[in-house]
Order: structure tokens, then sequence, then C-alpha cells
């Protein structure tokens, strides 16, 4: 016990437990997403191995690790097996400052996070989430295929688009909490009860960090990297065995991480009234937080086979003409609230009013764009 | 004013920096990597032994030397790499070191931010366009440095320049003082009590420098103008920007 004091060991058991953690819930949730995915379209789903294929993912992960590691020709051989690696690395390194249970800083407790009083935070979770495409790209530039440098150029435009969005989402709540540190905005919220959750104030920015992050983590409806149709695979159509599970593992890493920092930005992180009050017991902090994060992570399966893909321009046109200036928007109302100190409440109504607004101009907007390209003269505009 | 012989500590390295550079430019035929690399190292070494880090703890230390060692070694990999892609990638290398040396000297949001803006989008943008431009390889002219003895000339004098000035600024007293500015006594300036660290613990003596309030109270106390008038001139640049772009008779992308 006395080891556990040196902060050095304790964050080796932290990121010991986490990557464990992390391991153990992607195979499952992956069982899970199939098993959703087979309930939604009247399917069985993996039913073979174990009851109700619970062993299903212990058969999968036995097969990626025996199956023939096959390196194509004609490949960038450092870059075609760096870029699996870089797409794991990217994205558990940001799950680093990411709280997942009671944060404690007394040496000698377990800390629920890897690195607890980081200022920064979120910006660091940004930072290294944009690190993230590099995985892509180079994966599919070195696979020398067309369908993986498409995919991976789209990858390009997309990720760095919704990046913008996605970091002015979360400037109102910095600017409600006085903080950055992930941390330090779940306390807040806890400390203020069920009405502090930031999902009150903030409802606006709540739906477009989560419509981003979805985007930045190549998910369905949002995976034109990969979409299967037009790509075969996308950017990972050449990748098999180990180097394909290190490109899904580190995708479903991101899906809980942005799960994670969802419930703990805009949702009260641990915090639950009656159930996980400030002095609730630790187990009961931990279990509210996942079952929130759970709860997200079955939302975004679901949305899996709710939305169908965008077109490559309505993705770009919904990053730059919607949630950017949405976003925009939303910070421009809390800091009137907050320099005319208006009671708080009045930006739960202000941003349903912005929200409202920005469907009405949306269904103005679109009328008269869908004319033009019905015009005959569009048909000449393609020289080809 | 010392004579030029005697700086002889930041010549010898810096002339033999810019031969190794100028050896391992990318040229028409074979490169002398081998004592291109020599002397390179030569020339660290070199420069080791007359600026290094006044702290004296090995972590610090250790980190110190490999961003620092990281970030000039990925420099000369971007300007000598033939390949296009892999001197994007070092360039990346080189944001992603010198993001390490901003966060050893306490300003981590600065580092955050440089790795969002050019490790994040200006590199994958440059990493795009190669992608695009260069399908069926580099042309002859793409593989070969343009004008390797200027560039390496004009590169390395800058770099003495920065040295000396660094060199002199450290050893203070009269070579420490602005060269070029008027010697006129400047004027007791109250500090902005806007942009002061503010003291967080008493009794540790804890200061919020380095944490995010204080760089903005620091970014819209004391440097509020610059704000101002670099968000202007992002304004005007996209106002260009979009009245530049083509406009196609669909009204789409």
């Amino acid at each position: 016990m006395e080891l556990l004091k040196n902060p050095l060991i304790m964050a080796g058991v932290t990121i010991a437990v986490v990557l464990g953690g992390i391991l153990g819930a992607c195979s499952y949730l992956i069982w899970l997403e199939r098993k959703l995915s087979a309930w939604m379209q009247d399917r069985l789903g993996p039913n073979r191995v174990g009851p109700m294929g619970l062993l299903q993912p212990i058969a999968d992960g036995g097969k990626f690790l025996l199956k023939e590691d096959v390196i194509p020709d004609h490949v960038n051989k450092f870059l075609y097996l760096m870029a699996p690696c870089l797409s794991l690395i990217t994205t558990m390194l940001a799950f680093a400052v990411v709280p997942f249970g009671p944060v404690s800083h007394a040496p000698g407790d377990f800390p629920f996070v890897i690195a607890p009083g980081i200022d920064l935070g979120i910006v660091f979770v940004f930072a290294v989430g944009s690190l993230a495409v590099y995985a892509i790209i180079l994966g599919g530039w070195a696979s020398n295929n067309k369908y993986s440098a498409l995919g991976s150029l789209r990858a390009s435009a997309q990720v760095v688009s919704y990046e913008i969005p996605l970091g002015m989402s979360v400037v109102g709540i910095a600017l409600l909490n006085h903080t950055m540190s992930v941390e330090k905005i779940l306390m807040y919220q806890a400390e203020q009860g069920f009405a502090g959750w930031n999902v009150w104030y903030q409802p606006v920015a709540a739906l477009i960090f989560f419509t981003a992050a979805l985007a930045e983590s190549n998910r369905l409806p949002f995976d034109l990297t990969e979409c299967e149709q037009e790509l075969v695979g996308g950017f990972h159509t050449e990748y098999s065995a180990m180097k394909f599970a290190m490109f899904f593992l580190g995708e479903y890493t991101h899906v809980i991480t942005i799960s994670f920092l969802t419930s703990v930005l805009f949702f009260g992180g641990w915090h639950f009234p009656v159930i996980a009050e400030v002095g609730s017991p630790w187990f009961l902090k931990v279990g509210v937080l996942l079952l929130k994060v759970l709860l997200i992570i079955v939302l975004i399966q679901m949305l899996r086979w709710t939305i169908p893909r965008f077109r490559f321009d309505q993705l770009m046109g919904l990053a730059w003409k919607v949630l950017i200036p949405m976003a925009t928007l939303n910070v421009v109302i809390v800091m009137c609230v907050l320099e005319f100190e208006l009671p708080r409440f009045w930006l739960l109504p202000l941003s349903a009013g912005l929200f409202a607004t920005v469907g009405l101009i949306s269904t103005q907007g679109s009328l008269p764009q869908r004319s033009l390209t019905a015009a005959p003269t569009a048909a000449h505009g393609h020289g080809h | 004013m010392n004579p030029l012989p005697e700086q002889w500590r930041m010549i010898v390295p810096a002339a033999l920096g810019a031969l190794a550079v100028w050896m391992l430019l990318p040229r028409d035929g074979k490169r002398r990597w081998v004592l291109g690399s020599l002397c390179g190292l030569v020339a660290l070494v070199g420069v080791l032994s007359t600026v290094r880090p006044v702290i004296d703890d090995w972590a610090m230390d250790g980190l110190f030397y490999l961003f620092g060692g990281g970030a000039v070694l990925s420099g000369v990999m971007m300007i000598t790499d033939r390949n296009p892609i892999y001197a994007a990638l070092w360039f990346a290398l080189v944001t992603l070191s010198t993001c390490g040396l901003f966060l050893l000297n306490a300003a981590p949001f600065l580092s955050a931010a440089t790795i969002v803006v050019y490790a994040g989008a200006i590199v994958v943008t440059f990493v795009f366009v190669i992608m695009l431009a260069q399908q069926a390889g580099a042309a002859t002219y793409d593989r070969r440095a343009f004008q390797p003895m200027l560039a390496t000339c004009a590169g390395f004098l800058l770099l003495g320049a920065i040295l000396y000035t660094i060199d002199a600024s450290g050893r203070g007293g009269e070579d420490a003082r602005p060269q070029f500015l008027p010697r006129v006594q400047i004027a007791e300036v109250t500090p902005n009590p806007l942009s002061q660290p503010r003291i967080l613990n008493e009794e540790t003596g804890e200061t919020d420098l380095g944490s995010l309030s204080s760089i903005g109270r620091s970014l819209f106390g004391d440097y509020l103008f610059a704000v101002e008038l670099a968000g202007t001139v992002l304004l005007i640049a996209t106002i260009g920007a979009i009245a530049l772009a083509p406009r196609r008779a669909q009204g789409h992308l």
C-alpha cells in the first residue's frame, strides 16, 4: 500500500486498469452492436459461440491474432504499418484526461483519471484527437490503392472541418464553468445538483458537440471514409488481421471517449439526484457514470441504423453552414448572458430560440437551391 | 564588442552545420551523407557546449534533449528528404517536438493550440495536396534542391546571428542591451494588474501562471490590441477567400 503512494506507480496502475477496461469494453460493445443491429433489422445476430453468442468477441479476437498477416506488394511498408499503431495511440492518449469516476488528488487514492489536475483538459483531448487523422491519411496513402486514397482524402477534409464546431461548442461550457479542466467541470455540475447540469444551459452546444464528435470518430452517418458501397472498405481496404483490428479498436476507443466526454461535460458526469450525490460512495458514482456512458454508446449504435449516410457536399455544408455559425451564435448568447448578468435559466429559452431560428432558416434556404439545380443551364456546367 | 575570431564557439558549429545541411540537401547524383551526418553531429555537440539547459533535473534535462534534438534532427530531415510525403511528416514531428519544448516551459495552452493548428490542420492540408499532386511520383526538378548553396548560407547566417544574440543576452551586462534602439532611460511602468499572475495558495506561493485563465487575462489585458488586429486580419483574409473562390452555376460544391 505504501508503494501505491508513489505517483508513478499509481499512474501505472490506473493506465493498466483503463487499458484493460477499454479493451474488454470494446470487444463486448462490438457484440452489443451486432446484437442491436440484428434486433433493429429483425435478424438473430451472433448466436453460435457460447450462450447468446457471448463468447463471440473472444472468438473474433482469436481469429484476428491467428489470421494470416497479409502485407500487399507495392505498399509503403513503414507508413503502412505505422498507420494502425497511430490510430490506437492517439485515441488511447486522448483518454488520459477523461475522468471515469470521482477524481481524487490525494496520494495513495485511486485517482480515477490517468493524468489528474491537467488544467488544459478538453483542449488536450482536441489536440491529441486532431492527430488521429494521420492514421487514416497515412493508412490510405500507403496502401497504394485508389479506394483507400479516396477514403483518406475524404477523411482529411472531414476531420479538419469538424474540429472547428467541436472546439467552439465547448467554449460556452468553459465560460459558464470558468475552466477547461474536465474534472473541474464535472465537480462544478455535481455541486450545483440536478439543475446544474450543463445540458440545461447549453442544449444546442451539447447537440453540436455530439454531432461533431461523431463526425470526428468516422462513425455512421459520417463514415464517408470507409463507406462500403462506394469505396470497398475505404482507408482500411488493404488491411487484414491484427492491423485491421487496431484500426477498429482505435475507432471504438474514440466512441467510448466521446461518450465519456458527452456525459461528463453536459450530463453531470457521475452526478444523479438521490442516487449519486457529492457525498456518495465511489462505486455508486462510477456505476452512474458508466451507465450514462453506456446509454450514449447505445444511442450512437442505434443512430447507425436510423440515419442514412450523408452525401459529401451535405457533410461539408452541415459543418460550415450550420454547425459553425450555430456554435458562434451560441457563444455570443452565453457571453451576453454573462456580461449583462442575466439569470442563467435564460440560456435555455435563448438556446431553444436559436435552434428554432436555425431550423427555420434551413427550410427557407434550401428552396431556391433546389430550383437552381433543376434549371436546364446546370447540365452544361460539368463539361463532360 | 568582441572581434569575430573570439566567437569561434558559435561560428565553428554554425559553419559545420551549414556544411552538413549543404552536403545532405537532395541533388542529382550521390550525396555524401556519411560525411554530412558526421559534420552535423559535431556541430550539435559543439553547440551543446555553449547553450545547454541550466536546470539540474535529469528528467527535465532528458526531455529537453529529446524534444530539442528531435526538433533539430526532424528539421534537417524535413529539408533533406526527397519524398515530399516524408518531408511533410518530418514537419509534423518538428511541430510536435517544439510543442514538447513549450510544455517544458510551462506553456501548455500554446503547445496544445500549436498541435491543433499546425500538426492537426496545416500539415494535414499539405499531405492532402501532396497526395493529390504527386500521384505519378515526383518530377526530376522536385528531387533536387533549388539553389542549395545560397539557401544554406542565408539560413545559417541567420541562425548564427540568433545564436550570437542569445549568447550575448545570456552573458548579461553591456552586451545584453538592445543594440539598435536608442538608449534612453525607460520610465518605470506600473504593471497591468489584470495580467499579473494571481496567487492561488498563500502557503505554497502557488500562482496560476501558465494556466488558461492567466493566458486569457494576458491576451485581453496586455495584448488586446495585437489580438484585435490579428482577428481583423483573419477576417479580411476570410472575406478575400470567399471573394476569390469561383462561383459555380449550380451553387453547389
